[in-house]
């Protein structure tokens, strides 16, 4: 589903990602870990081509990023939904317009957009926020709605960035509960994190990077 | 299709940033009305000029002693021109009869002579599309050249002045028309622009979740539109009332406006010229989407 072959990025004076090769197979759920600056966000943002490789190829559910034109990458977004570490709500909207934002994108029918919007709200449990605006939810409720925005459009690939940001343990234990569910309906998921405690005893494949080398994978 | 919701978006962010759009709508407003009043002073003006040649004549006076068979040939050496419309002799008895006619209390500059001393003369008319100052003075001196033709006078000074003024006043129009134009272009490029950049993160967001640049514009170029659209809109409301508020008073109380001639269609179209100038300005806005 995402393959990394040789691939480099390089800022002015800064190296991102050095050499990199590796594949999260369809349906896999997998964490990239190491310390902050070691590459994680670059990363992610490689695949959904908000950065382009400096070095090597990489492919995203079949579609090879270098040969893409762009007019073509926002249908290759469409097959990617992100949990962005910034989470991007739009504060002017409600969690309602901000879930439906990815369906009213993609030109949804009205009718289709709400019956998804709500599906996509209960997942994440917050059917009853609907109507309220970013600002005044709490970090994890966020959270929620920038997962459901996420999943909302039924993705094939999930990228989550530091979901768990400044979360305390518990609800960070919830997210990736309902991370495990999406996982579960065969969505394929890459998690970029620095904290262990999230993959620890997930049993799950972990990437590790260091200034963005590849230093080993492990299991969670 | 995603348009109705971009038509929503559209709306909210009029809304939203109310008054930057109403001042853009009222600039736009005037810069048309303006555009309106330089094109309703061109087609009078052109419709004025229009109506000269039936006015405007050349007079040939002949010499004395010309038999009919000269001033045969002479009228039918004029027909051959192209841009002659027609002729009409004149002979001397008339021209003395119209004279008598115009000065009646000063006929004693008639009095006491025994022969008349008005020459013969020839009148003619232009046809209308060969009606400018080379083609007349071209023409000028070829009559001049015909046997029997003893001088040609025509309103050299008046024709000359009229035709400047015409080409000044088109010039200047379509300058003007040009200028504002343009800026009424620029108002609603600069109000998309501000729109556009304080929506710069939203937009980011919007790329990164999958829309395309048509998504992207939509709204911008609908707003675009919409601003003028309504900015040609109450130019057309502002035409309007110069023209029920004070053009029609100025003809009933000056008849030099009575031949001044309103053209209704012209601005039936300002709302839409508005509308195409926004759409315009909001594309150029707009530039390139990169994602
Ligand atoms: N836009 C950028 N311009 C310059 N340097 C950058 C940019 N983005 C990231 N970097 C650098 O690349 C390295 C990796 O950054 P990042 O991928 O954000 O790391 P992580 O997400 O693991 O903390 C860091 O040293 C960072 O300073
Ligand atoms: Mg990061």
């Amino acid at each position: 589903m995402i393959h990394f072959y040789n691939v480099s990025k390089f800022y002015e004076n800064q190296t991102a990602i050095r050499n990199i090769t590796f594949s999260v197979e369809k349906g896999e759920m997998a964490f990239i870990t190491g310390k902050s600056g070691a590459g994680k966000s670059t990363l992610l943002k490689l695949i959904y081509v908000a950065e382009k490789p400096d070095e090597g190829k990489i492919s995203i559910a079949g579609w090879e990023t270098d040969k893409l034109k762009e007019s073509s990458i926002p249908f290759l977004r469409r097959n990617i939904g992100i949990v962005f570490q910034d989470f991007r709500l739009l504060d002017n909207k409600n969690v309602f317009d901000n879930v439906a934002l990815t369906l009213r994108i993609r030109g949804v029918d009205e009718n289709e957009v709400k019956t998804r919007v709500f599906d996509a709200l209960k997942m994440v449990t917050l059917r009853h926020k609907t109507g309220s605006f970013p600002k005044t939810l709490s970090g994890g409720e966020q959270q929620m709605v920038v997962i459901a925005r996420a999943i909302v459009g039924e993705p094939t690939i999930l990228l989550a960035d530091e979901p768990t940001g400044n979360l305390d343990p518990d609800t960070a234990a919830g997210i990736i509960r309902v991370f495990k569910e999406i996982n579960a309906k065969g969505i394929t998921i890459l998690i970029a994190t620095h904290n262990r405690e999230l993959f620890r005893n997930t049993g799950r494949r972990v990437i590790r990077l260091d200034t963005g080398n590849f230093v080993g994978e492990e299991a969670g | 299709m995603f348009l109705s919701y971009s038509f929503r978006l559209a709306m909210q962010s009029i809304w939203r940033e109310k008054w930057i759009n109403l001042l853009s709508v009222l600039t736009i407003a005037a810069g048309l009305l303006i555009i309106t009043l330089a094109l309703f002073s061109i087609y009078n003006i052109n419709l004025a000029t229009k109506k000269l040649p039936e006015k405007f004549s050349i007079m040939l006076y002949l010499k004395d002693g010309l038999s009919d068979q000269d001033i045969g040939n002479i009228t039918a050496a004029l027909m051959k021109d192209n841009a002659v419309e027609k002729v009409k002799y004149i002979p001397k008895d008339e021209a003395i009869k119209e004279l008598r006619g115009v000065i009646k209390d000063a006929d004693y500059i008639l009095e006491g002579l025994n022969e008349n001393p008005l020459p013969a003369s020839i009148e003619l008319k232009l046809k209308q599309k060969y009606f400018d100052p080379s083609t007349v003075k071209r023409l000028a001196s070829d009559i001049k050249r015909i046997k029997g033709v003893d001088e040609v006078e025509f309103g050299e000074q008046f024709l000359t002045s009229i035709h400047s003024i015409k080409t000044g006043v088109q010039t200047l129009g379509i300058l003007l028309i040009a200028i504002l134009s343009a800026g009424i272009i620029f108002v609603c490029y600069s109000t998309v622009k501000i729109l556009f950049y304080r929506k710069k993160e939203e937009i980011e967001t919007l790329k990164l979740l999958g829309a395309t640049r048509g998504f992207i514009r939509a709204p911008f170029v609908i707003e675009g539109g919409l601003l003028g659209g309504a900015g040609g809109f109450f130019g057309m409301v502002g035409a309007l009332a110069f023209y029920y508020g004070l053009f029609n008073r100025l003809t009933l109380t000056m008849p030099l406006f009575k031949g001044v001639v309103f053209p209704f269609e012209m601005f039936i179209f300002l709302p839409l010229v508005g509308l195409f100038l926004g759409i315009t300005g909001a594309i150029i806005a707009l530039g390139r989407i990169r994602f």
